[in-house]
């Protein structure tokens, strides 16, 4: 077993071999690497704190039980563990009936329920962009960030997000391009 | 050149949705049968990559509670102790075969000092007593490994505070049972548990001196048949127990019991 001083000192992609050797320690370095991201972007999608911990938790246990598959080929730890954070949070969100996606983080935390009969529409209203929106989709048009983050938060295709806004498939498969290619030019504007 | 370029505009337009997850199923399927033959598609994936990673970078940050992370932690350390590769296994496991061997003596696990201080414990004095036949079952109890485990403020620990326990229930047969120590407390670790019906829940309960209370962290099992508690409390705990009782829990038990963990004073 690494020795924590020793594992904090390690990249990511080299504790991914000692993750998948089950070694808890350096287990421990990685969550606490990612465990703030994850649990934020989990709390993103389900809305609230008790589902989140569940998702966090049951993400990083497949990690760990699994003995860590991580493929640098298809990119960097931190991606790969939050892509997996956000299928279990749209898994946990799907099989909730009756709760809608936190859009916002208020101050108290203060959550809503949503009747399960709620329209779709007044679902993709919930999710659109009335909350705050920071980062890579604050830089974006409105009509940009609302069909990503519909996508990527709300766990929706691009025919249903089409039905929620009211506007052809053509157009939300248009918006989705156009904006993460603007993320990308502000990302690579950033390198320059 | 133009005919190659209309009839690939089709999927550089779904490009974005597939790395979005939105996507229809079969949608899902023929693009990433194109994507497999498609080296313009997937050097445009490459490109977009990581404005997809900005995505999930862009949510407001807030601390995660730091029960998860010792939750987790304990999960993770659980496991770790029952491969042996937390470090504290191969120093551990010296005492821990000599207690398993100390529990065969009079021919049988479970031996007859043992069986005498389980009998009392059911029948013990206090407000929730288990009624004997339940005692009796319990004596089918398999203690596996005794790894180094204490409670109490004098007992020895892991380098990770990770001192174990592991015992298998006889009682309901192939559940395994961990407890691992944290700090003052502990965290609990059934494997292997069937599923409960619905509207039922796990309930966790200690017994001190001949008083059995709840422990009040109701649980189920996942669909891998592993379930975890804490014990935030283990300071003269004697024996630790499971069982399923009605959703909301219950203040005494009302089913026999499905583990039955004695803790080595």
């Amino acid at each position: 077993m690494v020795k924590r001083e020793k594992a904090e000192r390690l990249a990511d992609e080299e504790l991914m071999p000692l993750i998948a050797a089950k070694d808890p320690e350096a287990f421990e370095v990685f969550f606490d690497r990612h465990g703030g991201a994850a649990y934020s972007l989990a709390y993103r999608i389900v809305g609230e704190r008790t589902g989140a911990e569940d998702v966090v938790q049951e993400a990083f246990i497949s990690i760990w039980r699994s003995g860590a598959r991580f493929d640098r080929a298809r990119g960097s730890v931190r991606a790969w563990t939050l892509s997996i954070v956000r299928n279990r949070a749209i898994d946990a969100l799907r099989s909730r009936a009756g709760k809608a996606p936190k859009l916002t983080f208020d101050d108290d935390l203060v959550l809503e329920q949503r009747p399960s009969d709620d329209s779709t529409e007044d679902e993709a209203m919930r999710h659109e962009t009335a909350g705050e929106v920071r980062g890579a989709l604050g830089t974006l048009p409105g009509d940009q960030a609302k069909v990503i983050e519909l996508a990527y938060f709300g766990g929706f295709s691009h025919s249903e997000i089409a039905g929620m806004l009211g506007v052809p498939l053509g157009t939300v498969k248009g918006r989705m391009r156009l904006g993460l290619e603007k993320i990308r030019g502000e990302l690579a504007e950033g390198l320059a | 050149m133009n005919e190659m370029n209309n009839g690939h505009e089709r999927w550089s337009e779904e490009l974005a949705a597939y790395m979005l997850g939105a996507l229809e199923p079969a949608e899902l399927a023929a693009f990433e049968q194109h994507l497999e033959g498609c080296e313009r598609c997937r050097a445009e994936a490459r490109w977009l990559a990581p404005a997809l990673q900005a995505v999930p970078e862009s949510v407001e940050r807030i601390e995660p509670p730091t029960e998860l992370r010792t939750r987790l932690m304990a999960e993770v350390r659980g496991d770790a102790a029952a491969a042996g590769t937390d470090g504290a296994a191969d120093s551990a496991g010296a005492a821990g075969e000599q207690a398993e061997a100390e529990l065969h003596v009079g021919g049988a696990r479970s031996g007859g000092g043992r069986r005498r201080r389980l009998g009392d414990l059911w029948r013990g004095e206090g407000p929730h007593r288990l009624r004997p036949a339940i005692g009796l079952a319990a004596l089918a109890l398999v203690v596996a490994a005794i790894a180094g485990y204490a409670v109490g403020n004098g007992g020895s620990s892991s380098p990770n505070g990770g001192g174990q326990l592991t015992v298998e229930s006889g009682h309901a047969p192939g559940v395994v049972a961990t407890m691992v120590r944290e700090g003052q407390g502990g965290s609990l670790h059934l494997r292997n548990v069937r599923p409960i019906p619905d509207g039922r829940v796990l309930e966790a309960w200690v017994q001190r001196g001949g008083k059995v209370t709840p422990v009040r962290a109701l649980f189920v099992p996942d669909r891998e048949g592993r379930a975890t508690t804490t014990v935030a409390d283990m300071d003269g705990v004697e024996t630790v127990m499971v069982t399923v009782e009605p959703a909301g829990g219950t203040a005494a038990p009302t089913s026999e019991p499905i583990v039955t963990m004695p803790i080595p004073g």
